[in-house]
């Protein structure tokens, strides 16, 4: 009963707010006349009994404002009105405003986009039953990409064999044409699910029900399919009648028996699975060898199980699985992969691996940033706190209490904040775009991925703190600030030379931690900066400009082995004659593509030391490929076409000859290879290369004649004069005129195939060479908003000075000196602070260049220069001050 | 007997104000009558009675109702509603059994 009195009160109170005042003011009105009346009655005369009623109602403004506070509900009331009064005072200062609020969204947004990044990536978790307890199996060559493909004889044994988990989940993804009546054939992204993914996973279904045990049988006679909720959506409009529908997948007929719950799709990231298939269903849908066929393995971890016990359980199957796969493929290279887990309660990420750091640390970056958004605005509103001194005196004095004051300053603090979060909102949703185009332009040898950030209520919380926090940390400091002065001053009126010690002491505080800021981020931004012209400009024992390459696929022309080769052989004359391009060759694999070969070698005369890895990496290669890639040949002599049909050659490099022969020259030795009967002779030695990735050590190379080989393989590349994007319309019409039935497949040039492969450090350079001149900028304009105001305030000082004789060097030197001390000052905090930064960055980023002092070097001049540009004006503003006008000022 | 006004504990103010409801009453009157019942040790300031009034209001313990004062003026009257008197007889019995 009482709540619900309580409530109407309040809704009264809120809505009829006008009707409650003006019966309010008749209550008081009322009780005065009263007390008016009482007083006569007692025989005072009226005059002075109007006085003492007055005296003793104290005031009828006052007696109504103690009823409004006991209301319920007056806070909100309160709150409004402290709304109404700050958007009054924001829009009569609308530069300030509109400053204020572009600093704050940059900084916000800045900080929105990269998280909402982040929760995508890395926090998000999978709809479904318990995420905490999966864990996904990986494996790694040490150096390489971790790899989350197993052979389904590993994950039978580990199945069978483990004790660790409730659940092992295995699945297959693949690319599927999946037509049925009235849909068009599309490409659906799918995935072969052996029987208890679903039920591990915990999952119900929205319609009929999901892949179970019994649906994945050997020889089943009609297969099954499951349906994700948002393929029923788009392509079946929620048709009800889903159920026993058939569709045609890459030509095999399949029901569909259900439909995963709506936000299910599949366990990888960057991936959205649409259509799941029982895995029996692989072998008919997809007919090819076996052993290609891999799994992706996650397992549910039994209710006590740590993550550390399974890891351990599971290394010691995989170590056995290990021996059998080498014997079986005579690969040694397998006995060195090492088996991972890691938790999958927020799925398998191609990405992650490589993003999660670089995005870590722009998300400090940014950061920063936003403290030194909050720092300008902070000092922006300090400045302006002068002004509404006289106002807040007014108010103390009008009997409003200190909390109260400062609640209306953090209001306004917090309209801007929200302001500026609003826009900063907008602002990230444009960055996010753009930064998922660069992060998705690395490159993956596999499928091609989709990165959809998610906002959820992560991001919103996110933001929502961010916005408040900012609010404060810009906001209460100069409400406090004015509340001390208040005291003070009184009701004066502002005299110019008003400015009290302490507050410009804390304004140059602002300025100073704002430089700081900058230097960190500058620093920062130098730093990685230079580590990516580092990688762009890494000596990679070729020449990367001006290298365009061509990929060919020969299949639909029909030719082969000889006729290939022979038409190749023109096709070199032919593009080699092409105005502007100086040399052309071609290659099984280019450099840095990321894919490439190897095999073991037998050189005569070396004696194998026990455990000693055989392999070397080799590469097909044509006539000129060296000199095409500027390669220096060092010794013998490059392949050549008439080598065709003649005892089989090979091109070692520096790193091989000196493995092998030591001083000797290994022109004209012997060599073999595992699986191939023909001795090779060694015709040549060329300078150490990269051959896979641009991070790699020196390893062992081996080339051989492409000429030699049945028929020769498809990348040809052209060592152009001018830029190669400008020849490659020519190159591949020469290409296609010649050629007419083989397909171009792929142009692109050395340069940008490279960098595909250094995104992570590109995002990094990019965005906190951004928010470091950003930041900059910010100090910068706060320092000059300071200084001008300073010099404004300190006219009549400056004046008075100027009649005493001082020259205008001496007031010029007045105001850099104040400059540079609060520059110094930020530096003497933000140097030391750069290099703690760069310490913990180098435990961050691999291979990030921090023995240099360049960067912090950099980044203190950089601010020195700017600290210096911003003082220009103001110290001429202060020169031009004429002591008779200045003296005069008040 | 008019010594210093004391300050009212708002408990206190509270039981004063809903004792001298016992019969309907406008605001100075309520005034008077607790100057009354205390023996003029205190003396409510409209400041003080005013908000109380109204936030019993609101807690549901008294009525408003708009009536004619003695002299024929328009004054606001209040009155002890249900679950006012039943917080009359709760606090009494409390302040006894202190006392």
């Amino acid at each position: 009963m009482p709540l619900f009195v309580k409530v109407r009160s309040f809704l009264r109170n809120l809505f009829s707010s006008h009707r409650v005042d003006a019966d309010l003011d008749q209550e008081v009105q009322s009780h005065l006349e009263m007390l008016i009346e009482e007083n006569i009655r007692l025989g005072i005369l009226p005059e002075e009994a109007q006085r003492a009623a007055r005296i003793e109602l104290g005031g009828i403004e006052q007696v109504k404002e103690q009823v409004r506070e006991e209301r319920i509900g007056n806070w909100l009331r309160s709150v409004i009105s402290d709304c109404r009064f700050g958007l009054r005072q924001l829009r009569k200062n609308p530069g300030f405003t509109a400053v204020a609020i572009l600093t704050l969204a940059l900084g916000i947004g800045a900080n929105t986009a990269i998280f909402s990044l982040i929760n995508t990536l890395l926090l998000r978790r999978l709809p479904v039953r318990d995420p905490g307890q999966l864990v996904e199996l990986l494996h790694r060559y040490p150096g390489e990409p971790h790899s989350n493909g197993f052979s389904l004889q590993t994950y039978e044994l580990m199945r069978e064999k483990n004790h660790v988990f409730s659940g092992l989940m295995a699945s297959s993804y693949q690319t599927l044409h999946v037509h049925a009546e009235n849909l068009e054939p599309h490409i659906v992204n799918s995935a072969f699910v052996e029987g208890s993914f679903f039920s591990n996973l915990g999952l119900d279904p929205t319609v009929g029900r999901l892949i179970g045990p019994e649906d994945d049988q050997v020889n089943q006679p009609s297969p099954v399919a499951v349906l994700s909720w948002t393929l029923w959506k788009n392509s079946f409009n929620l048709d009800p009648a889903i159920r026993g529908k058939q569709l045609i997948v890459d030509g095999v007929i399949v029901t569909v028996i259900g439909v995963a719950p709506r936000n299910f799709s599949g366990l990888e990231v960057e991936i959205p699975e649409d259509l799941w298939i029982p895995l029996s269903m692989g072998p008919v849908i997809i007919p090819s060898s076996p052993a290609r066929r891999s799994v992706a393995l996650v397992g549910r971890l039994k209710p006590g199980v740590s993550l550390e016990q399974a890891r351990a359980e599971m290394a010691v199957l995989y170590e056995s699985t290990l021996d059998e796969d080498a014997r079986t493929t005579g690969n040694p290279y397998l006995r060195k992969f090492k088996f991972e887990m890691e938790p999958a309660g927020s799925g398998h990420s191609f990405l992650r691996e490589d993003f999660a750091k670089p995005l870590f640390a722009v998300a400090a970056i940014a950061g920063l940033l936003l403290l030194v958004a909050c720092a300008n605005v902070a000092s922006m509103l300090l400045a302006r706190g002068t002004a509404r001194e006289h106002e807040m005196a007014v108010r103390v004095s009008l009997g409003a209490g200190r909390f109260r004051l400062i609640r209306q300053a953090l209001t306004e603090s917090l309209l801007l904040s929200v302001t500026g979060s609003l826009l900063g909102i907008i602002l990230a949703y444009f960055g996010t775009g753009l930064l998922v185009r660069i992060i998705l332009a690395a490159r993956r040898v596999g499928p091609s991925l989709q990165f959809h950030v998610h906002t959820d209520f992560r991001v919103v919380l996110f933001t929502t703190a961010v916005t408040a926090l900012t609010a404060l940390l810009f906001g209460l400091f100069p409400a406090l600030r004015s509340l001390r002065s208040v005291a003070a001053q009184s009701l004066r009126p502002a005299s110019g030379g008003g400015e009290t010690r302490s507050r410009r002491f804390f304004g140059n505080c602002l300025v100073a931690a704002q430089v700081a800021l900058s230097v960190v981020l500058l620093s920062a931004a130098v730093q990685f900066v230079r580590h990516l012209s580092n990688l762009e400009h890494l000596d990679l024992g070729f020449q990367r400009d001006r290298l365009l390459l061509i990929s060919l696929d020969p299949q639909p022309s029909g030719l082969q082995g000889e006729q290939l080769s022979q038409a190749y052989w023109e096709l070199l004359g032919r593009l080699q004659a092409i105005p502007c391009v100086r040399s052309v060759s071609f290659c099984g694999t280019t450099p840095l593509s990321g894919a490439g070969a190897n095999r073991g070698v037998t050189v005569a005369g070396y004696e194998l030391k026990p455990g000693e890895i055989r392999n070397v990496s080799e590469t097909w290669i044509a006539p000129k490929y060296f000199e095409t890639l500027g390669t220096p040949l060092l010794a013998g002599r490059d392949f050549d076409f008439r080598d065709q049909g003649r005892p089989r050659v090979a091109i070692v490099n520096q790193t091989m000859a000196r493995y092998y022969f030591a001083d000797r020259s290994p022109i004209g030795s012997s060599i073999s290879f595992d699986g191939d009967d023909q001795p090779y002779e060694i015709v040549g030695v060329v300078a150490d290369s990269k051959l896979y990735d641009i991070r790699e050590p020196t390893q062992r190379a081996i080339y051989f004649n492409i000429f030699q080989q049945p028929s020769p393989r498809s990348q040809f590349i052209v060592r152009t004069n001018i830029s190669p994007a400008a020849l490659s319309a020519q190159a591949v019409l020469t290409v296609q005129s010649f050629l007419k039935t083989v397909t171009v497949t792929r142009v692109t040039t050395m340069v940008d195939q490279i960098d595909e492969t250094i995104v992570p450090e590109r995002l990094i350079a990019l965005l906190s060479g951004w928010f470091g001149a950003l930041g900059a900028l910010l100090a910068a304009i706060g320092l000059y908003g300071l200084l001008s105001y300073t010099v404004a305030r300190r006219i009549n000082e400056i004046g008075i000075r100027m009649a005493l004789g001082a020259t205008r060097l001496h007031v010029t030197r007045m105001v850099f000196r104040d400059a540079l001390g609060m520059v110094c000052a930020g530096l003497a905090i933000g140097v030391p602070i750069a290099f703690w930064g760069k310490r913990v960055a180098a435990n961050v980023i691999a291979g990030l260049p921090v023995e240099s002092l360049t960067p912090i070097a950099f980044g203190s001049l950089g601010m020195i220069a700017l600290a210096l540009l911003a003082t220009f004006v103001p110290a001429r503003r202060a020169t031009r001050v004429d002591p008779m006008v200045a003296l005069r000022y008040e | 007997m008019n010594s210093e006004p004391t300050t009212l504990l708002q408990g206190t103010l509270d039981l004063l104000i809903l004792k001298s409801l016992v019969v309907e009453m406008h605001g100075l009157g309520i005034s008077r009558r607790i100057q009354q019942i205390t023996r003029g040790t205190f003396i409510v300031k409209p400041g003080s009675l005013l908000p109380s009034q109204h936030r019993m209001e609101e807690e549901g313990w008294v009525f408003s109702f708009w009536g004619d004062s003695e002299n024929n003026r328009c004054a606001k009257y209040y009155r002890l509603s249900k679950s006012g008197r039943n917080q009359l007889d709760s606090e009494t019995k409390r302040w006894s059994r202190i006392s």
